[in-house]
């Protein structure tokens, strides 16, 4: 066995296995703070190598625990190497680690301790997979592990497995054509004399690989047909989110620094708070009003005041628009992480707001910080019952209001960045060209996204490069975006024609989960359940004399804003100018006909409720397919418990014949394979054969008696029974 | 195929024991005498001269106490040659009846191919029956009665080749073949002083033998079994390369041979393997292959062989029938 070839032959395989079990190495720098990957990298291959040297275990075991000493020693432990010191530092270590583990507080342990039992760990697959891959040549599991760890880590991190699969499955292949390929020569006793010969099969199995390889690199792939599992199996609450912080791939979220808007969104349905009111609302948070051709900043935090809660007074619309008073019952989740008040546009006070928080209110961007009366750290809120008035903004009003900006609103609200390119502005001029109102300019903007072929997408959306506008790569290039682009487009697009706008910051409605009576029992709300995923940003406009009104440019998205036309006017306005104006006004917030509403509403919506469903229909049956694999992979083991437990209670012919080809189909199923013009005699002796024994004979000469005699075999059944139970084992074992 | 590890049924076992004191290597053709004289059929061995046949057929008949006779075929032998005739004896004044050498326990006819129709066919049918009609006398033949004859598969000059027709009569046919080396030399140390045959005596007596012959007709063949056989012998008439196919006068025989094989390995019951065994010995002979496949220089034991491997063997019992 020890002749050149051979030797050839597990060195190959060994080395893929090795470069396979680096797949498993590879994602760490990425999924978990490891710093250095390459240490244990180099730590892996020498104790791959002197695995494979297979020296006696007295020089293999300090080879490899002086490496890891040599390791240990030159990350973490600044003393001389094996001086005294150096092992009081270790044992010191070691036996704090030991302390933290009984008390089980993992978050203690030290890195040098988690090195050093990672360094450990690695020392033992050296082992083995040295024993999986040369001795006993199974590759096909660890290729599979190998497989399903790349997919779940590429799944559910941000770690790209894109290459690390392609990796896997050519060395996963090539380590399955070796290894079949080498048993296959001992099955049949062959031996490889020369290298030359190696090329008659390894060209083939190479070109085959490639091939392959090569194909399925080139294939056209379907995108992923199920929206990303990670959401609903993370329970911790995505309250910080997409910081924008320069790295490609966020997760969705409310998040406080927008000073670099782009990049792509993983889909989070982490649950922030509960709230139950009258209708679909949007929950405003703050707004901001410097747009930097990168993001938002906010220039006007200054002043807040202190207010009561009961009585808040800030306002983004005047006493012109009709409101109507309404409730609503905010409950935010307990692990949300989240410091600042959620409220409806018209927010007036809150009741059961906690005596031992104020509420800082920044009145310029509405931003309310629920904070700690003692210290003024932030402080999370519970649940607490707003009471707004519900604006309803007139048509005719709206587009009367003119242009008379105060001066304070001018100066705040029309700031553009120097460096904005002309054809934003030009664009924006095109867009509002022809129309004479505010409202109908705004409006102009606000459809302009839909109409001309925009893509709402929270993934393949690019960062806007060092010398590029956000709003301009959005308007000109990619043309595909999500909220963030939208509205901030929109601001910029209107502020360009001189008409002053913000930026809004805050939540969607969410979705309807329930119906529920109301704190004072006096009526009945929806209840919302509004997810890190509604995470939204939309447009306020200034009209004079009214105040600012919620726009909503993202493409799928509808705006919850009430509007309608006042027929007591004398100008009847035609009907088509707005959408929302179809609505009659009683309709919103009467729960029993919110349903239909929610069918009809933003296609979002619907799309995010397809979605919960399909993904658990999904999972469901990813977990019964998983089961009904297991199941069918360990088909003989329970088959067999089952059935030896039922023939041992039914004593007939039937059961006989039935557990005697059950075993034939075990044996199958072991390879040893029953041609249908085998007799069954010729059949046993070859299952003997195979098993050194006389077992099958004797059970078979008795199964002939029953099939080609018709004879009962009653009384022989203890012995039968034994028999059959011994070749069960036997085939199983 | 083992022959050693079957335990054969103990009286069949001293026969065989017999014949393998005289016959060296010939264990197959003596145990296929065997089960074609227990099954009540005849043997048809096609063999070149020289090879043991009738040392075969002498072993078997002195083992088994049973009178042994002879027929040479020649081309002028006459039909009553075979089977007797009568002749005015002038003293009694009557004509006695000569018996022929048909009416032995034994019959080796030999050459059979090489004698005329009209004489071959006064042994064929007396294979059939179990009586002779002779100058209007009736002639029970003997019990038992088993023929083994003869052909000579080189020389076709001024032969007669039996009919598909007579050649259904025999139950087997078989080759002897060449012994090896090491069996020749065996052979002729053997010889080389006396003959064997001299020393062995009887085994089996007549009524031992009609008595087994009896217990053969007895062995159980399942449904399931029948099945197979009829599987089997369905597949020869739609094979491609046979003209003619099997006759279900094949499947008896098929089914006979069978329970003699199953008798002689002590079981009272026919297993798959004892068709399987049997077949090629049973079935070849009662088949005419299509000049394609002659062509092709396949033959009857080649096909069957193919056959025997693309039928499959009912392993369950059919309840539903």
């Amino acid at each position: 066995m020890l002749d050149r070839d051979s030797l050839f032959y597990r060195l190959m395989l060994y080395i893929i296995g090795f470069l396979l079990f680096c797949e498993w190495l590879r994602p760490l720098e990425v999924i978990s703070n490891t710093d250095d990957v390459r240490i244990f990298f180099i730590y892996a291959t020498f104790c791959f190598f002197v695995s494979f040297l297979q020296v006696p275990w007295y020089l293999s075991v300090p080879l490899k625990g002086l490496s890891l000493a040599f390791i240990i020693d030159g990350l973490y432990i600044g003393e001389r190497i094996f001086s005294g010191d150096w092992f009081s530092v270790l044992y010191g270590q070691i036996l704090f680690n030991i302390q933290m583990i009984q008390s089980q507080e993992w978050w203690q342990m030290t890195p040098l301790f988690r090195s050093l039992l990672f360094l450990i760990l690695l020392w033992l697959m050296s082992y083995l997979l040295y024993y999986w891959f040369v001795v006993a040549r199974r590759m096909f599991f660890f290729v599979l592990l190998t497989l399903i760890f790349v997919t779940v880590v590429d799944t559910f991190t941000v770690y790209d497995g894109k290459w690390a699969i392609v990796r896997t499955f050519i060395l996963g292949m090539m380590a399955l054509g070796l290894s079949s390929f080498a048993k296959e020569m001992e099955k049949e006793s062959i031996s490889i004399d020369g290298f030359h010969k190696a090329k008659v099969w390894a060209v083939p199995l190479l070109a085959i690989i490639l091939l392959s390889s090569a194909a399925a690199y080139a294939s056209p792939k379907l995108s992923p047909q199920w929206p990303d599992p990670v959401p609903y199996l993370e329970s911790a609450a995505g309250g910080s989110g997409p910081g924008g912080s320069g790295r490609t791939v966020q997760k969705v979220g409310y998040g406080e620094d927008d000073s670099r808007l782009g990049g792509s969104f993983i889909q989070d349905d982490t649950p922030v708070f509960e709230a139950m009111a009258d209708g679909d609302r949007y929950w405003r948070i703050e707004s901001k009003d410097t747009y930097t051709g990168k993001g938002w900043e906010d220039t006007l935090e200054e002043p807040v005041t202190n207010m009561n809660p009961a009585d808040i007074t800030f306002e983004t619309f005047s006493d012109e628009v009709e409101v109507e008073e309404q409730t609503a019952m905010i409950m935010m989740k307990r692990n949300a992480s989240f410091r600042k008040l959620v409220y409806p546009y018209g927010i007036t006070s809150i009741k059961g707001y906690p005596q031992n928080y104020d509420l800082l209110v920044h009145e310029n961007t509405g931003e309310m910080d629920t904070v700690s009366a003692g210290n003024g750290d932030p402080a999370r809120l519970g649940s607490s019952i707003i009471s707004y008035e519900f604006p309803s903004f007139e048509y005719n009003q709206l587009r009367e209001a003119g242009a008379d900006d105060p001066q304070e609103i001018q100066e705040k609200y029309l700031q553009l960045p120097q460096q904005l390119p002309g054809r934003v502005q030009n664009l924006a001029g095109e867009i509002m060209e022809g129309e004479d109102n505010r409202y109908d300019k705004a409006k102009a903007v606000e459809s302009y996204f839909s109409a001309n072929g925009f893509e709402y997408s929270t993934t393949e959306v690019p960062v806007p490069g060092e010398n590029q506008d956000y709003v301009d790569q959005f308007l000109f290039e990619s043309q595909i975006g999500y909220c963030d682009n939208f509205s901030t487009s929109m601001v910029v697009l209107l502020r360009s024609e001189g008409i002053p706008a913000r930026w809004v910051k805050g939540f969607t409605g969410g979705e309807r989960v329930d119906t529920r009576e109301t704190f004072s029992g006096d009526n009945v709300q929806n209840v919302y359940e509004v997810t890190s995923g509604n995470a939204h940003s939309w447009v306020e406009v200034y009209f004079p004399d009214i105040g600012w009104v919620p726009f909503e440019p993202t493409q799928g998205f509808t705006n919850n804003a009430d509007f309608y036309t006042d027929v007591d006017t004398p100008e009847n306005e035609d009907e088509t100018t707005g959408t929302e104006n179809q609505q009659p006004e009683d309709n919103m917030g009467n729960p029993q006909q919110m349903e239909e509403e929610e069918q009809t509403s933003g296609s979002t919506d619907v799309r995010d409720t397809n979605n919960v469903n399909w993904t658990w229909v999904w999972i469901t049956l990813a977990v019964l397919s998983a089961i009904a694999l297991g199941l069918y992979f360990t088909r003989f083991r329970w088959m067999s418990t089952l059935l030896i437990y039922r023939y041992r209670k039914n004593k007939d012919e039937k059961t006989y014949e039935k557990a005697y080809h059950f075993l034939l189909k075990l044996l199958d199923h072991r390879g040893i394979k029953r041609q249908p013009e085998q007799t069954l005699r010729d059949y046993a002796i070859k299952v003997d054969k195979h098993y050194q024994s006389t077992e099958m004979r004797r059970l078979t000469h008795n199964y002939e008696r029953v099939i080609y005699r018709n004879e009962s075999q009653q009384s022989q059944w203890p012995e039968v029974t034994e028999l059959w139970e011994n070749l069960i084992k036997k085939t199983l074992s | 195929m083992t022959q050693q590890t079957f335990i054969y049924q103990p009286k069949v076992s001293d026969v065989l024991k017999n014949i393998r004191k005289v016959m060296v290597g010939k264990e197959e053709a003596a145990l296929l005498s065997v089960v074609a004289l227990l099954a009540k059929g005849h043997v048809l061995l096609e063999d070149v001269p020289g090879v043991g046949k009738t040392m075969l057929v002498k072993t078997l008949a002195k083992s088994l106490d049973c009178n042994f006779k002879r027929i040479q075929f020649t081309p002028d032998l006459l039909p009553s040659d075979v089977t007797g005739v009568s002749i005015y004896n002038p003293k009694s004044m009557e004509f006695e009846f000569r018996p022929g050498p048909i009416l032995g326990n034994i019959v080796l006819a030999d050459e059979i191919n090489r004698t005329s129709p009209k004489t071959q066919s006064a042994l064929l049918e007396g294979m059939e029956e179990t009586s002779i009609t002779v100058d209007g006398q009736t002639v029970p033949l003997g019990e038992p009665f088993f023929v083994m004859a003869t052909q000579n598969p080189i020389e076709y000059e001024g032969t007669y080749p039996l009919p598909e027709a007579q050649l259904d009569r025999f139950l087997l046919k078989m080759e002897m073949g060449y012994p090896t080396a090491k069996q020749e030399m065996e052979m002729l140390t053997r010889t080389s002083n006396s003959h064997p045959i001299d020393e062995i005596s009887a085994v089996l007596s007549r009524e031992e033998l009609v008595e087994l012959q009896q217990e053969v007709s007895n062995v159980y063949v399942d449904r399931t079994v029948n099945r197979y056989i009829i599987d089997l012998v369905t597949s020869t008439r739609e094979h491609e390369g046979v003209y003619l196919g099997v006759s279900p006068r094949g499947s008896m025989a098929l089914m006979k041979a069978a329970k003699a094989y199953a008798f002689i390995h002590d079981r009272d019951y026919v297993v798959p393997d004892d068709v399987q065994h049997m077949a090629p010995y049973v079935l070849s002979h009662r088949m005419i292959l299509t000049s394609e496949a002659r062509f092709e220089g396949k033959d009857a034991k080649s096909i069957i062989e193919d056959l025997l491997s693309s039928t499959s063997i009912p392993v369950k019992r059919n309840n539903s029938e």
